[in-house]
């Protein structure tokens, strides 16, 4: 395919220049948002199993209710029932609850011992999944701009030039697409190598890429657009008031939780109940939210549909899974979240969503690591700009990586001490991704870059590591099928960024001289004495 | 084909061209959405149509972005995009008036 050379380099300018503002946010947007594929398996795995609810027999659980809703105040206003595969156990917020993120939410979960009679135990719920998703939405950018997280509106910038970068690379790489797509050329130089690497992975993943661009700008300015279509809406209201019901209703009246149960069979028969969140229950507008699971289909969160209701009346508000009187557009709109959230294929969709989310975070280092490449001159001292982004690419990308990897080893231990954990990974992951951005800067690109990688792979090592140790504790892990994915994963990495961290060390002694990936002189010279030295001997 | 000559090729006007595409392609998105809103399939009450229509904007106006890079000159990102947001507008408001 012919295209004209002015409009090639046109968006050849369009494409650099959007990755190299866009590339270290969207970086750690991609990589975080694969392990938020797996949030519940990373929480299953951080919390002792000391931490979590007692299961009660399903028969049982009216039984529960009825006593802890006597009994406690918190719980008249509001608890949550889930479900698990044979059982369900029931727990409610003793402070925090609701929307948002907070780090001292109190859970007391509650069960009954042998004599029927109910037991509670308090914990603080842990964040640990939550955070990471955090870290995936705002790229840990800290700060609110109105009632919006200021990183997630950084994130939507970054994610609209991101289809800018998208839609330029496409068109300048279209006259040399079918000659050398699925050239993987190794013997042309690593930049020839990374060259081609970035371009397969980009062209292969492009409606992945495309999709995410598109709903990542919409997450983030959802309001804004909003905003837009009222004013081609004119006097026409965008969202019906729903009509409030004047009647109260007594505690007392509350339905047996096998109401719902069965209520759920009829409204939503191909999905599993997972939970009955009871809120605002003293109150004129009380609200039940229930959570049911499919494997199959597109969902509208992550893990999950959702249907409101009123606890009393059953009138459902909203509802997330088709009924008689939803539209053409519902199914659209919902499957435009499932294609975010990748929920439409069970754990098979996760683990290609996983994967496809690795090679996003990729495609923008591998850009970064090109932009270096082209601007590499023949002197001794690269330019300033490259030297600055060299840094900041390994420093921020690698940081990060380490920071949420080192909390992820933390939790297991930080358990042993306190019960205060939450704050201490942000403490943790900010100090690493601090440390490895100034490491970076002071001891130059090459250096960090291997010793980082390094650092991941043993923190990686870890992980597995933990797992055993502290089996043999009373902190104990259980050995699910997450656990053991989640432990054999991270041993996978560690063996991944100890072998690239050897190929950096290579490159760094053996490569071109004034690349920013070349190691000092001094150290440079200390290899070939040491040769020198090894010769002598072999001599 | 022969060689173009400096004045045949695209200008750089880098600035001018990307608010040209941000604030006149939002508009031009937004006549597009709310002919379509009004008289594409369902009609204004249709149900979650609202939401549906709000997640349409942004692949329009990303893709206008995206092609306003093509235009020889400012002035003709200008021009053309002028005249597109005012046929767009008024066969908007023709419908509204009409119907």
């Amino acid at each position: 395919m012919k295209i004209r050379g002015d409009i090639i380099r046109t968006y050849q300018k369009v494409h650099t220049w959007t990755g190299i503002i866009a590339g270290l946010f969207l970086f750690i947007g991609f990589y975080a948002g694969s392990l938020t594929m797996f949030k519940p398996a990373i929480e299953q795995w951080a919390i002792p199993t000391t931490q979590t609810a007692v299961k009660t027999p399903n028969d049982k659980i009216d039984q529960l209710v009825l006593q802890a809703i006597n009994k406690f105040d918190k719980a008249k206003q509001g608890f949550i029932v889930e479900f698990h595969q044979d059982a369900a156990s029931m727990k409610w917020y003793d402070s925090g609850g609701g929307r948002g993120l907070r780090l001292d939410d109190k859970l007391v979960y509650a069960s009954l011992n042998e004599n029927q009679e109910i037991e509670t135990k308090q914990a603080t719920k842990n964040e640990l999944g939550t955070l990471i998703d955090q870290l995936h939405r705002t790229a840990g950018i800290l700060g609110t701009v109105g009632h919006e997280d200021l990183g997630v509106l950084i994130l939507g910038v970054a994610a609209a030039l991101y289809f800018l970068a998208l839609a330029s690379g496409v068109i300048f790489l279209l006259p040399t697409l079918v000659k050398s797509l699925f050239a993987l050329r190794q013997n042309k130089g690593s930049s020839r190598f990374w060259l081609d690497s970035h371009n397969l992975v980009g062209i292969m993943s492009l409606p992945f890429h495309f999709i995410i661009a598109w709903t990542a700008v919409v997450f983030a300015f959802h309001d804004p657009f909003y905003g837009g279509l009222s004013v081609v809406y004119g006097d026409k209201p965008l969202f019906e008031r729903g009509e409030r019901s004047e009647q109260t209703y007594q505690l007392s009246e509350l339905p047996k939780i096998e109401h719902y149960i069965n209520t759920v069979k009829t409204i939503a028969p191909d999905h599993a109940l997972k939970s009955l969140e009871f809120s605002r229950l003293d109150t004129a507008s009380p609200s039940v939210t229930i959570a049911v699971q499919t494997q199959t289909q597109m969902m509208r969160g992550g893990y999950s549909d959702y249907i409101y209701m009123n606890p009393f009346s059953m009138k459902v508000s909203f509802s997330s899974v088709p009924n008689d009187q939803s539209s053409a557009y519902n199914p659209i709109v919902k499957s435009f979240f499932g294609l975010h959230f990748g929920n439409y294929a069970g754990d098979l969709g996760r683990w290609i969503y996983f994967i496809m989310g690795l090679m996003g975070a990729f495609l923008f280092y591998s850009g970064n690591l090109l932009w270096l490449e082209k601007r590499r001159v023949k002197q001794p001292q690269q330019q300033k700009s490259s030297r600055i982004m060299a840094a900041l690419t390994v420093g921020v990308c690698l940081g990060s990586i380490l920071g949420v990897v080192t909390t992820l080893v933390a939790t297991k231990w930080l358990y042993l001490f306190t019960q205060v954990v939450n704050i201490s990974y942000l403490y943790i992951y900010y100090a690493v991704f601090a440390s490895a951005i100034i490491i970076s800067f002071v001891k130059g690109a090459a250096f960090a870059a291997i010793h980082l990688q390094r650092l991941i792979a043993y923190t990686c090592a870890a992980i597995p590591f933990s797992t055993l140790v502290l089996s043999q504790s009373n902190h104990a892990v259980e050995l699910t099928t997450a656990n053991i994915a989640l432990n054999t994963v991270a041993g996978l990495f560690a063996v991944c960024f100890y072998l690239t961290a050897n190929k950096t060390k290579q490159r760094s002694l053996s490569g071109d001289k004034n690349s920013v990936w070349a190691m000092k002189a001094s150290s440079r010279q200390e290899k070939e004495k040491s040769q020198v030295c090894l010769t002598n001997i072999r001599k | 084909m022969s060689r173009l000559s400096q004045d045949e090729k695209i200008q750089a006007h880098w600035w001018r061209k990307s608010l040209i595409g941000v604030f006149m392609g939002l508009s031009f998105t937004y006549a597009l959405v709310g002919i379509f809103a009004w008289y594409g399939p369902g009609g204004i009450n249709a149900p979650m149509k609202v939401q549906f229509n709000m997640w349409i904007v942004s692949p329009i106006w990303l893709t206008i972005m995206s092609f306003s890079f093509m235009f020889k000159t400012a002035f003709t990102a200008f021009r053309t995009l002028l005249i597109a947001n005012i046929i767009a507008y008024s066969i908007f408001l023709a419908l509204r008036w009409a119907l």
